[in-house]
Parts: C-alpha cells; sequence; structure tokens
C-alpha cells in the first residue's frame, strides 16, 4: 500500500489537529500512520482506493471533514485559461487531458509533496505509468499558448528535465534510468516515433517518460499546468480530477480550463466530473444495521465531504465529488456513512447462537488418524507444500508433480506429488536423534491426474534406525486401520520409492486404492542424504474419508 | 536386642550360602569353589560385608615359584646336560664338540657346562668324554627334575637347587595376595544379625514371597531422572484445529476448495479487476503445466461477472485470463466458489487451508501460509452483524478487538481487525467486509453476505510467543516434542 511522507506541521496547520487526533482521524480513515523519532515527519499508509488523501490537501479536506470541522464540497472557480490543445492519432497512448491550476504558490516543502503525489499516482492508479502518466509544469513558462499532442520521430530534440544540454529522445532512452523503465510503454518500434506534448513548436513533454526542463516547476512557481496522458479516457479524466481538485484546496488557487481539439474525446477539460448517486436511507440502515434517519445520513454524508442536493422520500441525493473516484455506486456510500459513524459504535455485542456448525469428515478423520499415531510413539512435523525439483527428481515422482511457474526460490518451486517426499527431508534433517525416528505428517498433496491438477489430503509416517524392517511400519499403520475399523488387502506392488519385493499397495474393499508401503529405496535414501534405512506409509486421508464409518 | 545390619540383596544371598553351607574359613578361591559364587563377585561382597561388621578378611603377602616357558620346555625334553649324557652314552662315552653342536645347538654350552659342573664329564682338545658311568651320571640330575617338576605343580621348591633353577631361569619369584575369609561367630547366627535391603521389588520376591523378608532401600527422590520427552502432535496444527473447533461452536459449517484454483474464482468473482497489482506476476504463483482449464462448465457465471467488470472498471474484460491456473492466494476464493453454488440463506460457511504468495522464505514471510475464511449471510444480515460477530471470534481467542476502516476491492464497507499483542504491538488479525453488490451479482445471490479471512500463522506466532514464522514450520523432531504445552 502506498506509504506517503509528511510534514507534520504542515499537516497539523492544515488540519488544525494535535498529532494524536490527527492519528486517531487517520486511523479511522483508513490509514496507518507512524510519525519519524526525530518528530518532524509523520509516516501515512493510504489504501489505494483514496489517491485524493496522496497529498496534504486531500488528507486535510477528509480529516476536516470527519471531526465536523467542515461539511460538503463546493466547485472551485475555474476560468477560461486561454490555452488550445490540439491532439492527433498517437496510437499507442490516444489520451490526453490537460488543466491550469493558477495561484499554487510552490515552495521547497509543497515541491516535496508535489512530487510524492506525482509518484504516487504514478504507481496506483498509473499502474507505473502504462495506464496514466502525468507532468507538472509551470505556467509562466509555456512558450506558447498553443498546444499539440502528436507522435514524432526518437531524433526529435529537446532539453530534458534535470539534463544541462539538448539531446535525442533517442539518447535519453539509452542514457536515461526513466527511459530505460517507461520508454517500452509508448516507443512505436515500427515507426521509430514517441509521443510528445509541443507548445508551440518546443517539447515540453514526451509522457510517459519525462518532461522538458523548459517548463521546470521551482520553488517561486506559481501557477501549473498539467498534463495527463494515457491509454484509458476514464483513468486520465479521473486523475486529472484528483489532481486540479487537490491543488484548488491551496489558499487563493482557482481552476484555468484548456480547450481541445482534434482527436480528444472532450472538448476542454478538467473535467470536474460529478456523479449523483441516490441513498436509500432505509436501505443503507439495513446493509449496516444501524438505524439512519434522512437527515442524519445526509449530515454524515456532509462529513464525508459529499454534496448534498436534497432530501426527500427517505432518500438522500448525493453529488459525488470528482476527486472521489473510488465511489462506484451507493453501497461505497453506505461504508463512508459508517465511517463517519465509527465502527466502534456500530458493533453492539453478538445475541444470537446458532446450530449446526461442522468440520469437514475429512479433516475429522486426519485428526482421528494424528490422535492414533500419536499413541503409536510417532511425532508429528509441519511442513510446506512447496519443495525442491531435487527432492522430487530423487523421489522419482516428476512425471506426476505440478510446478510453478514464477517461483522466487528454487527450493520452493515444485508442488510435492507425494506426502513422503517432504517427510523424507524431515528424516533426512532428524536422523541423527534418538533412534529410531518415527514421524509422521498430514497435508496436502498436488499432481496431475490425467494432465490435470488435484490436491490431495494425505497422510505419511516413516520409521528410521540402524536397522529397519517392513514390520515396523506396517504394524502400527495396520493398528490405526484396524481401530478405524477399515479393511483393507495389502497387494504385491512397484513403487518409485520403495525396494523391489518390499513394496504393498493398499487396497481397500471396494478396491479402492488406500495407500502404499515398503522400505525406500537405497537409491533415493542417498539421493536424500539419508544415512539410515528408512521404512515409510502414505495414505490417502480422502479415501480413508470414504471408507471409514460414522457409526 | 542389638539393631540389625542392613545388607542388600546381594549381600544377602552370599550370608545365606556361608550359613547354609556352614563356610567358616578359607581362602577366597575355596569359599568361592564352597559357596558356588564367581570368585570376582564374591571378593567384592566380602568387602562390603567386613565394612558391615559381618566377617573378617584377612590379607596374606605371598611368595610363590612359578615355572618359566623355559623350564616347562626343560620337564618336556629334558635338562641339556641330561640330553648330552644320553648322547654320549650312545657314542660309546665320546664324541667330538662339533657333532654335539649339530644335535644339541643353542643348548650346547650349557650342557657343556653344566655337565662339566657336576664332574659327569671332560673336555680335551675338541673331543667330549664321559667320565661316570650313564646311569649314575642321569641319577645325578633326578633329584633337580623332580623340584622342578613340584614348583610347577605346588609353586613351592622344596630342596636344594632353587638358586641354580633360579639363575638358569627355570622358575622365577611371583609375590601375591592371598584373602582370607573367616565369619565371625557361628555361621547359621549371620541370618539372625541382619536385615536384607532390596533395591527393586522383582516379580520373583512378589512370586515367592521372599518379599516379606526385604526392607526397601530409600532412593534419593529428589535428584532428576533422565529426561524424555513424549510423541507429540505438532502445535501448528493443533492450533489450526482449536480455530476449527471455535467455527464450529459458531454455528459455521467447514468447506474447501481446491490449492490449484482458476483466476475466475481467486479474483474475478471477488470483482479484482484484471490489471489489479495482485494479479502482477511478483505477487502470485502460477503453475507451468497445464496453464489454463476449460471454462466451459461456468458459462452463467462468467458471463455475469464479465458484466459486472466491464460495467465497473470499465475495460474489456478476457475471460483467457479467469481461465489461468494459479495456486490460490486468498481463501476467499473457496468462499466465491460457495456463492457461485448460491446456497439458500441462510448461509454460515469457513474453510482453513493453505494460501500462496511470492515471496521468499524469511523471518516474516513464506511463500505459502494458512488462512481461515469465514462468510455469513440473509435477508436480514448487516455491517453490524458482521462486526459482532468477528468481536465474539475474537472474544473466544480472548483477544480484544479494535476496528479500522479498510479497503479491499470485493467488500463495502470494509474493515480490518486489529488486537493488542502482550508485547503492546498491534497485529491486524484480518480483513473482513460486506461483499459488494457487484459480487453478489456476479454470484447471483440476492441477499447481504459478510465476509473475513484470517492470516493464521502471524496469529499463531503471537499465541506461542514465536518471532520468527520459520519457527513454526520447525522440522527439529526434540524442539516439537519439547515444545510448550498449551491447554485451552
Amino acid at each position: 500500500m502506498p506509504v506517503l511522507r509528511f510534514r507534520l506541521s504542515r499537516l497539523r496547520a492544515l488540519t488544525g489537529l494535535g498529532v494524536e487526533e490527527l492519528e486517531e482521524a487517520l486511523f479511522r480513515l483508513k490509514c496507518e500512520t507512524e510519525v519519524t523519532e526525530d518528530g518532524e515527519f509523520i509516516e501515512v499508509e493510504v489504501n489505494p482506493d483514496r489517491p485524493d488523501m496522496f497529498i496534504g490537501e486531500g488528507i486535510a479536506r477528509a480529516v476536516r471533514g470527519l471531526i465536523g470541522a467542515e461539511k460538503g464540497w463546493e466547485r472551485p472557480k475555474v476560468v477560461d485559461s486561454g490555452l488550445r490543445l490540439l491532439v492527433e492519432e498517437v496510437p499507442r497512448r490516444p489520451f490526453i487531458a490537460a488543466a491550469v491550476v493558477y495561484n499554487v504558490n510552490v515552495d521547497e516543502e509543497f515541491l516535496e509533496e508535489l512530487i510524492q503525489f506525482q509518484e504516487k499516482l504514478h504507481e496506483s492508479i498509473g499502474r507505473r505509468r502504462a495506464k496514466v502518466a502525468i507532468g507538472f509544469h509551470d505556467l509562466d513558462k509555456l512558450p506558447s499558448r498553443e498546444l499539440t499532442y502528436r507522435v514524432s520521430h526518437l531524433d526529435t530534440v529537446f532539453k530534458p528535465l534535470d539534463y544541462p544540454r539538448e539531446m535525442k529522445f533517442s539518447e535519453l532512452l539509452l542514457i536515461d534510468d526513466r527511459g530505460a523503465a517507461y520508454g517500452k510503454l509508448a516507443v512505436d518500434e515500427e515507426r521509430g516515433s514517441h509521443p510528445f506534448l509541443f507548445s508551440g513548436d518546443i517539447v515540453i513533454a514526451a509522457p510517459p517518460v519525462i518532461n522538458s526542463d523548459v517548463t521546470r516547476v521551482e520553488p517561486g512557481t506559481r501557477s501549473l499546468f498539467i498534463d495527463v496522458t494515457g491509454t484509458s479516457p476514464e483513468a486520465v479524466a479521473q486523475t486529472l480530477d484528483i489532481i486540479v481538485t487537490a491543488l484548488a484546496e491551496r489558499p487563493g488557487a482557482y481552476v484555468g480550463r484548456v480547450s481541445l481539439e482534434g482527436r480528444a474525446p472532450w472538448q476542454s477539460t478538467p473535467l470536474l466530473a460529478e456523479k449523483l448517486v441516490e441513498v436509500d436511507v432505509g436501505r443503507a440502515s439495513k446493509w449496516l444495521g444501524i438505524k439512519l434517519g434522512a437527515a442524519e445520513a445526509a449530515e454524515l454524508l456532509e462529513r464525508m465531504r459529499f454534496r448534498v442536493e436534497g432530501v426527500e422520500d427517505g432518500t438522500v441525493k448525493v453529488v459525488v465529488p470528482p476527486f472521489r473516484a473510488d465511489v462506484m455506486g451507493e453501497v461505497d456510500l453506505y461504508e463512508d456513512m459508517a465511517i463517519a459513524v465509527g465502527y466502534d459504535n456500530i458493533v453492539s455485542g453478538f445475541k444470537g447462537k446458532y446450530h449446526g456448525g461442522d468440520i469437514l469428515w475429512e479433516h475429522k478423520v486426519a485428526r482421528a488418524f494424528r490422535e492414533l499415531a500419536v499413541g503409536l510413539g510417532f511425532t508429528e512435523v509441519a511442513q510446506l507444500i512447496l519443495t525442491s525439483p531435487e527432492a522430487v527428481e530423487a523421489s522419482g515422482m516428476k512425471e506426476l508433480a505440478v510446478e510453478v511457474l514464477n517461483p522466487v526460490q528454487r527450493e520452493y518451486s515444485v508442488l510435492r506429488p507425494s506426502i513422503l517426499v517432504t517427510l523424507l527431508q524431515a528424516a533426512a534433517y532428524n536422523q541423527y536423534r534418538r533412534k529410531p525416528l518415527k514421524i509422521f505428517e498430514v497435508g496436502h498433496v498436488v499432481y496431475l491426474e490425467e494432465g490435470e491438477p488435484r490436491d490431495e489430503l494425505r497422510a505419511g509416517m516413516l520409521v528410521l534406525d540402524e536397522e529397519v524392517s517392513l514390520e515396523e511400519i506396517q504394524a502400527p499403520l495396520y493398528s490405526i486401520m484396524e481401530v478405524l475399523g477399515v479393511k483393507f488387502r495389502a497387494l504385491k506392488a512397484e513403487h518409485p520409492l520403495f525396494m523391489e519385493g518390499r513394496t504393498a499397495r493398499l487396497v481397500t474393499s471396494g478396491g479402492e486404492v488406500l495407500g502404499w508401503l515398503g522400505e525406500v529405496k537405497p537409491e533415493v535414501l542417498e539421493a536424500l542424504g539419508i544415512e539410515y534405512p528408512v521404512a515409510a506409509a502414505e495414505v490417502s486421508l480422502e479415501v480413508l474419508s470414504r471408507w471409514s464409518s460414522r457409526t | 536386642m542389638a539393631e540389625k545390619v542392613p545388607v542388600s540383596e546381594g549381600e544377602y544371598r552370599v550370608l545365606k550360602l556361608i550359613a547354609e553351607r556352614r563356610f567358616v574359613r578359607g581362602s577366597i578361591e575355596e569359599a568361592s569353589r564352597i559357596l558356588g559364587v564367581d570368585k570376582s563377585t564374591l571378593a567384592s561382597i566380602v568387602y562390603l560385608l567386613r565394612d558391615k561388621g559381618l566377617v573378617d578378611v584377612e590379607e596374606v603377602e605371598e611368595e610363590r615359584i612359578e615355572i618359566t616357558d623355559r623350564g616347562r620346555r626343560v620337564l618336556a625334553e629334558g635338562l641339556p646336560e641330561e640330553r648330552l649324557v644320553k648322547e654320549l652314552a650312545s657314542r660309546g662315552g665320546e664324541t667330538s664338540i662339533n657333532e654335539l653342536q649339530e644335535i644339541l645347538g643353542g643348548e650346547t654350552a650349557v650342557a657343556l657346562g653344566q655337565a662339566k659342573r657336576r664332574g659327569l664329564i671332560e673336555v680335551s682338545k675338541g673331543i667330549v668324554r664321559l667320565v661316570v658311568d650313564a646311569r649314575t651320571a642321569l641319577a645325578t640330575l633326578e633329584g633337580f627334575k623332580r623340584l622342578l617338576k613340584e614348583a610347577a605343580e605346588r609353586g613351592v621348591w622344596e630342596g636344594e637347587g632353587l638358586e641354580e633353577a633360579l639363575k638358569r631361569g627355570l622358575v622365577r619369584r611371583v609375590k601375591s595376595k592371598r584373602i582370607l575369609l573367616s565369619v565371625k561367630g557361628e555361621p547359621a547366627a549371620l541370618l539372625e544379625r541382619v536385615e536384607p535391603e532390596a533395591s527393586r521389588l522383582t516379580a520373583e520376591m512378589l512370586r515367592t514371597g521372599e518379599w516379606r523378608r526385604f526392607k526397601f532401600r530409600s532412593y534419593n527422590v529428589e535428584a532428576m531422572p533422565p529426561r524424555v520427552l513424549p510423541s507429540r502432535k505438532h502445535f501448528l496444527h493443533e492450533f489450526i484445529e482449536m480455530l476449527r473447533d471455535i467455527m464450529r461452536e459458531l454455528g459455521f459449517r467447514e468447506v474447501r476448495g481446491p490449492l490449484v484454483e482458476i483466476e475466475l474464482f481467486n479474483f474475478d468473482m471477488l470483482f479484482q479487476a484484471q490489471d489489479h497489482p495482485a494479479r502482477e506476476i511478483h505477487d502470485s504463483l502460477w503453475i507451468k503445466e497445464p496453464r489454463a482449464a476449460d471454462l466451459g462448465r461456468y458459462a452463467d457465471l462468467v458471463e455475469r461477472v464479465r458484466r459486472v467488470h466491464e460495467r465497473g472498471w470499465k475495460y474489456k474484460w478476457d475471460p483467457s485470463i479467469a481461465a489461468r491456473y494459479i495456486l490460490r492466494s486468498q481463501t476467499t476464493a473457496v468462499s466465491a466458489r460457495v456463492l457461485a453454488s448460491r446456497p439458500s440463506p441462510p448461509v454460515r460457511v469457513f474453510t482453513l487451508g493453505k494460501v500462496f504468495r511470492s515471496d521468499a522464505v524469511g523471518p516474516t514471510r513464506l511463500p505459502e501460509f494458512h488462512q481461515l475464511d469465514g462468510i455469513e449471510g440473509d435477508y436480514d444480515y448487516s455491517f453490524r452483524d458482521l462486526l459482532n460477530r468477528l468481536q465474539e471470534i475474537a472474544s473466544m481467542l480472548g483477544l480484544k478487538l479494535k476496528f479500522k476502516p479498510a479497503y479491499f476491492p470485493f467488500t463495502e464497507p470494509s474493515v480490518e481487525g486489529y488486537v493488542r499483542l502482550p508485547n503492546g504491538r498491534w497485529l491486524e488479525l484480518f480483513g473482513a467486509g460486506m461483499f459488494r453488490p457487484e459480487v453478489l451479482e456476479a454470484a447471483g445471490i440476492d441477499y447481504p453476505v459478510g465476509a473475513w479471512g484470517f492470516g493464521i500463522e502471524r496469529l499463531a506466532m503471537a499465541f506461542y510467543g514465536v518471532s520468527d514464522i520459520r519457527k513454526l514450520y520447525t522440522r527439529d523432531v526434540d524442539e516439537i516434542r519439547g515444545a510448550r504445552f498449551y491447554i485451552r
């Protein structure tokens, strides 16, 4: 989740709260907070559904509503900026929206936060710039009021942000980290082109990679020109709305509209798109389990910074402001109402008591098996299902096994096709302990059955000693089956883990394979680094569940 | 009557034999023979009895004459001078030294020296001549030979010639200790003076009734016994079973779902957009082969899922992504399957099992761990019921909850539950919420459903006071067997 860092002094000034009250309010707004040791900063983990809170102004707007200091939300003043943006065909990144915010008055502290705002928006709704990318420019430095968004060849020359000289875009792609990271998002290899934003005939941005140094934002910048480009028109317009409404919260700030021409889906931006949602107060009360009147509901929603247009017949007409991109429908407003009430005020202690609870029969059978195995002197181990390809290979079960496509570690890149694959690893680990070593494990295995993956709950048990005979594993397993009342036959068989002539397949009276037992092959022991003989058994608890009686 | 002397079983056995066989005095060897007790066992018991004042033991230093290997050879083959006399007699009383040397070899010099000393021969110009007749000569040697033979048999040399025998290396002096054992007083009365003490009560004693005669020795009951460990169930699994019991007690029925899941249930049904970060390659684990399942049997569900995704997230929903096999990343996938089966309310089910994530094994993370997911729904079910339920579960675990509003793509409202650990830190116990109408619509359900998911390992770590998650999966059998057992 996005973690943001703010100057504590700035957040306190914006919200008018002390540190503790601020942290409490943020907790109720889904945020975890931590004040740095020097007391200068506060780190705020904001949920990804609230990108409007990725900046101090957005946090203050939400906090001041929750504590009742402010209510509802009014649209900022919007004027015509006189900027015109011509949108040409840009196949790999077709959409652009732009706006001006006057009197932002950037100082050093705010510049830090603005960059953080941009970065976190890129990471979340921007999907690392693939979906949306943002450019901030100093309005007063724009070379021309006529802007064009179009593709141009990779040799297009401009002065990239933070570089002392002009260069070809193709050169930047090679030498700059951002070029390497984001170049592939919009470069058209076939045509040798990339999207650029021109002001007059000067490049001010090469989205989504980098801006030009010409329009650099720095302390002292008064007003901002903002461009947002991307692959989804909704996401592009929403992102611009979130930015503009946050910046417009700055004292004295107001918004400038930009006219769009050409292939744009809009005539001008920002849209400052509001959404009308009707909240049925009865339905909300039922969903949340709290009794609310319409006036009360309206008041709660205003505290969450929604504008209430009217209340009639138990319905509240709510205007969702442009920065609340997360609100998809009525139910999202229920949550905001619950937050305004406070979850702690909703919980009331549980009254009902229900019957009919149950545990899966298979797990009851597993419990019985574990109980009996312990009674027979076996100790349970618990291991991961993920194991190493070497262990699976050594067990001769490679064909059966399901491999992970994108493992993090090789040791955990295959799902065990048999519980004995990992149980033998546990035996190897414990082989120098006091003998005889008697261990068992109950857990899932995953294997291919007719080409499709399937899992199964199994139990494995083994005995390791200076000398081991088959009977040492047969006797305890048979005794478990006897007291569980499960009838089976042992048939001479072959198995990749067990020695020829010392392997048995256990078959239920209905002919289903219950499991296997045998003395482990010396070559398997050697491959797994086990220096003592082992006798082992594996049974399917799924099959055992079918053949163990409930009565 | 004087206080009885406590004796061990072994001591009592010897005393009993002494009394029965009326042994009074004799060497340890004799006693061993008479009593039928092994000599070394008897020797050690005798000293213990002496310390208790029941017998006297006298140690006598003795010197014995012991025959050497050379002496034994002489007894078998004759003295060298004896052989010399016999050889001379058979050659008419004289022969050359050279010839004798061929017969007597290395002993020639000894034979000549001894015979000459006894005045039996004379040597001149390389010729040896017998000066007395052979029979007389041999008779002079008989006495010496007899004494040597006696020494070999009885360990004594009674007569002349000991010095000569010692010098010639035929015998040697040996010093030894002789143990003389004598009973104090009348042997038969011995048993009256003692009280037998046993360390173990044996089946034999019970059978014969002999236990009556014994006093059983006191042990140092305050000393530590050897350490043994019980066979055990694994503590993590015990913790998991406790959670299952809690859910059953609350009226929830357990269900299960596959570990290798399809994205349709793991993500799409849960309204997680196909470009959601959790669906990226570095968050979840997919399988190599096969890559995807056939969605044919889910046709209706697929259509409903498509509808809510395209309407809600405004993108083109791709069924081939939903068909991909994935190692399930959340047990909510099982809850999604339950919803898709459109159960009639009230619904109260839970599932507990493994989930997989793209994480390396480390002190706080594992690539697979357990989750517990529960869902509850009915026509009049509300968010308040959900919060109450969560508080109830926490209280059954003995934990106090703090609710935090949260975000999950598939619930609204969403909540996280935090509990305070003994160390004062807050632990995120679960994520929960009311399934969004989009999820219910995709499933085809017309009543509200609350859902929650617990991560079990982190909770188990808090319960067992373990700070490294890998300790929960220890393979060390001694550690498992010796782990603290918590009674709950």
